[in-house]
């Protein structure tokens, strides 16, 4: 009997917490249902990042030819892209929100997918910048994408790459046959990090409303990396990991190969 | 009201449990410092968990290689005695360990001033093969199995997580605390003591001859000069020229401060000048003329018999006992418990 009410109590709280439960969630998803019906959310602006070799998505330790004819492969390709906004068509509009930096890195797909929100208008173009700040190559340890631990921070000359391009040519006289391309530089003179605005190759411009999501491609034609304002032949430049005239005319070539921003999904 | 006193009560421990007072002092007389914690808010806890990475040979590849094996304090945090450090596998660091105090001051680090900022200098050390040879990676697993590193990055960061940036930053909480301000020259300024004959005599010739880079009270100007050192063909250190790539770098290194001298022989980037004589002999009969040479130096720098008798007098007040001897640098697992003697920093 005894048991028997002590069940009964117990199950009889149990039960309270359960019906405060479910009334708990119902409150929260006719809240929720409430909000969204309400209040505007933000667009989303969805950026990919893709490389491309003779038109071809990259593929990592896959051998190609560069346009001199040089067989290569790369097996490691990294860059940072930071503070990454739409270009709106009404110049005086000014973007509200910007991304920090996001390391893009072709071993890992899902990090060259980013997701932004950002303000509703007219955009026609995407701006970003390749590499770091000069301002925040100087602002001590960092987390996150920058890390210090995620490969692209030169220890010695403090300041982090703004890319790095490693991989193998038959052509390198260097120990393996490596290929490697690390890129970086802030310092006045020999500066690598740009500011990169790309107006939609398909489209002249998108209007992204409130509750609406546009995902935009921005292709890199690595074949522009070695055919670019400084000709590139791995046979003669198998590396450049120094800081420098070189890295700064790289970095040139590397900005080159953006060439493409395409609009591939919106409302 | 009882929400009141809950949210009081809370606030309480919030207070005690995040922070210990421990501001930072300017010494009289030095210039406003570079590094002034404002995105890296120094505590009690901040300094002490430093001061325990410091001394921890976790951080290094075999654990035998903490930063205090290359920065003792007796010697004020340089080497003693050594040209070149000893690192991982039985090699040699390529530049001679400076002594590491009033780095707060510095706006670069590193003999060529490579690094850019106090609280990424560790990195160099500690992933240089030849050093510490560690990777973030492992030194972040290391940390974490240990049984009080949780607790005590909990402590200091609000959360037991630890990461490369929360090891830097409380590396960078000890680092940038080591003051040295205490020596006889200090206290002279300060006018507690008086200089005898021959260090004010001293003292008149270091500013004539040497002040120029050795500026007080820091004793450098944190610029990068080149001394007429010829270069070390088994070592090929081109100095400054590796950072800016520019010609006019060549064999360029940073002016270092000559506070504490006395304590951190040999001298030079390389450790090439095992006394003080030596580096006087240097400048009066050993410069090498080349383009990138100081202009101060074209012409030479005698410093004739008599000068450096009275330097050597000078340059012995710039010895700062007080803080080589200072139980809150120290290792604190040697179980001293951190107080500063009274008459520091004032």
């Amino acid at each position: 009997m005894i048991r028997n009410i002590k069940n009964l109590i117990a199950g009889s709280t149990i039960r309270n917490i359960h019906k405060k439960l479910s009334f708990g969630l119902i409150v929260l998803t006719l809240g929720g249902t409430g909000s969204s019906k309400n209040i505007n959310v933000d667009p989303i602006l969805i950026v990919q990042f893709k490389a491309y070799v003779h038109g071809e998505p990259l593929q990592l330790n896959k051998k190609y030819q560069n346009p001199f004819g040089e067989t290569y492969e790369i097996n490691r390709f990294r860059f940072y892209a930071g503070r990454i906004a739409p270009v709106y068509s009404d110049t005086t509009f000014k973007s509200a929100y910007s991304s920090g930096y996001h390391l893009i890195d072709f071993s890992d797909s899902s990090s060259t997918l980013i997701r932004l929100t950002v303000k509703a208008g007219a955009f026609n173009g995407i701006k970003f910048l390749v590499g770091v700040d000069s301002v925040d190559q100087v602002s001590g340890a960092q987390s996150g994408d920058l890390d210090p631990a995620k490969g692209m921070f030169w220890t010695w000359n403090s300041g982090y790459l703004t890319f790095k391009l490693e991989g193998y040519s038959p052509l390198s006289k260097e120990p393996a046959h490596m290929m490697a391309y690390h890129i970086g530089g802030y310092r006045h003179t020999y500066n690598t990090v740009w500011n990169v605005k790309l107006y939609s190759t398909n489209d002249v411009s998108f209007v992204v409303s409130n509750n609406n999501k546009v995902q935009v491609e921005i292709g890199i034609d690595l074949d522009y990396f070695f055919d670019g304002t400084t000709p590139l032949r791995i046979k003669e430049s198998p590396s450049c990991t120094t800081t420098g005239e070189m890295a700064r005319k790289l970095s040139g070539n590397f900005i080159g190969a953006f060439t493409e921003l395409l609009i591939t999904s919106r409302p | 009201m009882k929400s009141f006193w809950i949210i009081i009560i809370i606030g309480f421990f919030c207070i005690t449990w995040i922070m210990t007072p421990f501001p930072f002092q300017v010494p009289r007389g030095f210039p406003p410092p570079v590094y002034d914690f404002k995105n890296n808010h120094r505590s009690r806890e901040g300094f002490e968990l430093g001061r325990k990475l410091f001394y921890d040979g976790k951080l290094s590849k075999d654990g035998n290689f903490p930063c205090s094996s290359c920065h003792q304090q007796f010697a004020a945090f340089a080497t003693y005695e050594h040209r070149l450090s000893h690192g991982f596998n039985n090699q040699f660091s390529f530049r001679n360990a400076p002594g590491l105090f009033n780095l707060a001051w510095e706006k670069e680090l590193n003999w060529d001033g490579g690094i850019n900022q106090i609280e990424v200098q560790p990195l160099a050390p500690l992933l240089d093969p030849h050093e510490m040879a560690e990777n973030l990676g492992q030194i972040t697993i290391k940390l974490k199995k240990d049984k009080s590193y949780p607790f005590l990055f909990n402590k200091v960061f609000g959360s037991p997580e630890i990461n490369s940036q929360r090891i830097l930053k409380a590396l960078a909480q000890f680092t940038a605390s080591l003051v040295s301000s205490n020596a006889k020259y200090d206290r002279m300024k300060r006018g507690e003591v008086r200089y005898n004959n021959y260090e004010q005599k001293g003292y008149q010739i270091f500013q004539q001859k040497c002040a120029r880079c050795h500026q007080e009270p820091l004793f450098t100007d944190f610029s990068y000069r080149n001394t007429g050192m010829e270069i070390d063909s088994t070592l090929n250190d081109i100095g400054r020229m590796r950072i800016t790539g520019k010609k006019e770098d060549s064999l360029k290194f940073r002016v270092p401060s000559l506070r504490n001298v006395f304590l951190t022989f040999p001298y030079g980037h390389d450790g090439r000048f095992p006394t003080i004589s030596d580096v006087l002999d240097h400048y009066n009969t050993g410069v090498v003329q080349s383009v990138a040479l100081d202009s101060g130096l074209k012409k030479g720098m005698p410093i004739s018999s008599d000068d450096r008798f009275y330097l050597i007098y000078f340059l012995e007040t710039l010895t700062d006992s007080s803080f080589i001897t200072n139980p809150l640098y120290s290792d604190p697992a040697a179980g001293v418990m951190g107080t500063a003697p009274v008459d520091i920093h004032r």
